[in-house]
């Protein structure tokens, strides 16, 4: 082989490496607008084919603060049993005779909430159940590095285990304290809706356990839901409203000192 | 994992009102304070020797490379404590991967990318390569190897090219400025943009960040240049320290201005959480925020810096007070970036109580790897200084 | 064009280049399918086993007890509420069905008296007044609590 044949050679490598790296080049160039012109008509077909929008009403005049709803989760979800991890939890708030608000939720009301103030000092006391919010401008999916975390087509903020880098930005960026870093597996953790028992048909087991139906699950799209019936019915508020997170999860009965 | 649930039973029983139960961990422990501190230092480190290019201080030209190579050894450890903050650090790259376009973390890791290979190298580069050129034929064995591919194969040594890296090396300046600026602007952005947080959630947190950098970055040139100086045997020259605590009194009072009308701003507007941060400075933040970052780390530099301005005292008193200064102004700052990140999240969301910190000493998130993180530039800044000594460039006058 | 540009550029240029190439590759398959993330991840989230099997479940071995507390107070409440399923395959729930103790402290946990209870909900019981030594199923039975032992 001569001289020229390996230049010539060494020529062809160049450029066909050349044109693999333009062409990738190009190809990343393009891909947005391939997928701006999908979009607009994956969205029209999407709507009409996603009538499911999924989220809960929590009436707090009727919840007894048991903590079944806890407990199941826990269960369900497999939860590490420690008092530090809890997708859903149970607060007792007991405003005093003083004007001074006393909020418990020792392990997040598993094993029922009891009351600590003598009946005499108390001025009112209700429970409040708390879980994530399933905000549509949910600022943890905002947060998220690498698009771990995210609002599925039907409304779910849901966690990528397998994706999840483990940096906590998520949950510094939750005003609710509804995710946690699970020890166990070592990404960031939290409320689903039961995403495995929503998707056939069940209702998610804080939902299914809870004594007094103070938990509402449904679908929001459906005007014939329980849900959906539920806040028409009730006044009903969500919490942290001036944060602007819009969450999916109603409360009926919510008293100003909640927080 | 199960002395992890212990420190938690512990921190449980010090929970003072109501925090969320998913509250009692803070998530982000000592490496998070490292993150801000180190990559501040870097940006301090760099605009200073900018302010000699840009403006042509002469006087600040023995402190130019010195503080160049100084913010490089950082930048090197800068994302070290961030990825070994990570709870799986092997899926660390998916930021580079899959970058969430609405993350303030996941930009940064192209505003550190481009800070560090266009900025930072390129203009270390262009300062360096006719020095290249002429060491690799001086030196043997691995320098020699080094100099030979660093300079990409570019020997000219001719006046035009030198004049040509120059004006190159002015312009990657000009530009690395606002890079800088964006650096640790963004590094602030990162807490001040969690709405969730108020202690973090301010539009002054980008700003009062990149002045505490630079506060924090011109410190450690000046007790580098010292140290330095000491180690090399030559005479410190107090023109040079005493232009650098100049600049170094002026940022102070930005950087003391820009933070009181944060905390005037808070206590005017008493906003819902203005109640638990009261408690919260007052309690658990009282000696890291009054008496290590306004005292130790901001008031008494002042006055010190500012006392000189006025009378100057002999120069072997200057030059202990410079010193100490700079030491003190760089503890005072790493508990600034304490009180913004640990201080952030010793209040619940709840707004109704606190957790407490729980010291570690080892593992990936304790005081001793915070030490390895705080050493391993100042070696790789030896090293640095080692392979390619400022002082013994061509072009240098000091 | 001076060389020194050049040579960085190209150097930038290749550097930009293989960047792309990695972030092609090492980007995983479904990402970006519905948003920003791995559409497959929905499909992970589904993946949980079941724990709890919802009363329809239970009814298919357990017609009887269903019938007797639905005709009783405790209409409401479901099975799993006090059962918590301990074992996963019905199968073993026929053998060795998921026994509740029954004390007065687990059925305090909705009956005992505490004020932020409302009165309209389920009795409430300061159990001090109330045969406090004994079990509340050695009189009630549990899923017809108005059906009392001798």
């Amino acid at each position: 082989m001569g001289t020229e044949k390996i230049k010539e050679n060494r020529r062809k490598f160049f450029k066909s490496s050349v044109a693999l790296l333009g062409g990738t080049l190009l190809y990343s160039l393009l891909k947005p607008f391939e997928l701006i012109a999908q979009n607009k008509e994956g969205a029209v077909k999407e709507d009409k084919a996603n009538d499911t929008l999924w989220g809960m009403g929590v009436d707090i005049e009727t919840c007894i603060g048991c903590g079944k709803c806890a407990e199941a989760c826990k269960v369900e979800n497999n939860v590490p049993k420690e008092p530090f991890y809890f997708r859903t939890w149970v607060e007792q708030y007991t405003v005093k005779n003083n004007g001074k608000v006393k909020i418990e939720s020792p392990n997040g009301g598993i094993g029922g909430l009891k009351q600590s103030v003598p009946d005499k000092d108390i001025f009112k006391s209700f429970m409040v159940p708390k879980l994530c919010n399933h905000c549509t401008n949910a600022p943890c999916v905002q947060a998220c590095p690498v698009g771990a975390t995210f609002i599925s087509p039907d409304g779910v903020v849901l966690v990528d285990a397998t994706y999840c880098i483990g940096c906590s930005y998520c949950i510094q960026a939750c005003p609710y304290g509804a995710r946690f870093m699970n020890p166990v597996t070592k990404v960031a953790d939290k409320c689903t809706f039961c995403y495995h028992r929503i998707t056939k048909g069940l209702k998610p087991a804080c939902v299914e356990v809870c004594p007094t139906n103070a938990r509402i699950f449904g679908n929001l799209r459906d005007r014939k839901s329980n849900l959906v019936k539920f806040l028409q019915k009730k006044q009903t508020e969500v919490l942290k409203p001036h944060l602007n997170t819009h969450p999916k999860v109603f409360y009926n009965g919510l008293s100003s000192e909640v927080k | 994992m199960e002395e992890h649930f212990q420190h938690l039973y512990q921190a449980l029983s010090h929970v003072d009102g109501y925090i969320y139960p998913n509250e009692i961990d803070l998530h982000w422990g000592l490496m998070i304070v490292l993150y801000p501190y180190i990559t501040g230092l870097v940006a301090g480190a760099f605009i200073l020797a900018s302010l000699e290019r840009v403006f042509n201080v002469k006087v600040l030209k023995p402190t130019y490379g010195l503080a160049l190579l100084t913010a490089l050894a950082f930048l090197l450890v800068a994302t070290l404590p961030l990825v070994s903050h990570l709870q799986h650090p092997l899926r660390s790259y998916e930021i580079f991967m899959t970058p969430n376009p609405t993350s303030a973390m996941a930009i940064f890791g192209f505003v550190y990318l481009w800070y560090l290979m266009v900025v930072l190298l390129l203009e270390i580069w262009f300062d360096y390569r006719l020095d290249f050129v002429i060491w690799s034929k001086k030196s043997t064995g691995f320098k020699k190897y080094f100099y030979k591919i660093i300079t990409l194969g570019i020997n000219d040594t001719d006046e035009k090219s030198a004049k040509l890296d120059d004006k190159l090396g002015y312009f990657i300046t000009v530009l690395g400025i606002p890079s800088a600026f964006l650096l640790h602007g963004y590094v602030g952005f990162i807490f001040g943009s969690i709405k969730a947080n108020p202690w973090w959630s301010s539009v002054l947190m980008p700003v009062i960040f990149l002045f505490s950098a630079m506060v924090s970055g011109i410190a450690l040139v000046m007790v580098i240049y010292m140290v330095v100086s000491w180690v090399r045997k030559v005479k410190i020259e107090m023109p040079v320290l005493d232009t650098i605590a100049r600049y170094l009194l002026y940022i102070l009072i930005i950087d003391f201005t820009l933070e009181s009308l944060d905390q005037v701003h808070r206590i005017y507007e008493a906003e819902e959480s203005f109640d638990i941060i009261k408690v919260l400075v007052g309690g658990k933040l009282n000696i890291t925020l009054i008496y290590m970052q306004v005292l130790l780390g901001t008031i008494i530099p002042l006055f010190t810096i500012g006392f000189f301005q006025v009378y100057k005292p002999s120069e072997k008193i200057r030059k202990t007070c410079y010193f100490l200064v700079g030491i003190m102004v760089l503890i005072g700052i790493f508990f600034m970036r304490w009180n913004v990140v640990i201080g952030g999240q010793l209040f619940s969301k709840s707004l109704s109580g606190f957790t407490s910190f729980n010291a570690v000493y080892s593992g990936l998130e304790g005081y001793f790897m915070a030490a390895v993180w705080l050493i391993l530039p100042l070696l790789i800044l030896a090293f640095l200084l080692w392979l390619m000594p400022p002082w013994k460039k061509v072009s240098f006058q000091g | 064009m001076p060389k020194v540009i050049f040579r960085l550029f190209s150097t930038f240029v290749v550097f930009v280049g293989v960047f792309i190439l990695i972030q092609q590759y090492l980007k995983p398959d479904s990402f970006g399918k519905y948003g920003h993330y791995r559409a497959n991840a929905i499909n992970d989230a589904k993946l949980i086993p079941l724990q709890y099997k919802g009363e329809k479940e239970c009814i298919t071995c357990h017609q009887d007890i269903y019938d007797l507390k639905y005709s009783d107070l405790h209409d409401a409440v479901s099975c799993e509420s006090c059962h918590i399923p301990k074992i996963l395959a019905t199968d073993a729930c026929k053998t060795n069905p998921p026994k509740v103790e029954g004390s007065n402290e687990f059925c305090g946990q909705c009956h005992a008296i505490n004020a932020g209870r409302l009165k309209k909900g389920p009795p409430q019981l300061d159990f001090k007044d109330h045969y406090e030594k004994q079990n509340c199923i050695d009189c009630h039975n549990s899923h017809a609590p108005w059906e009392l032992k001798k």
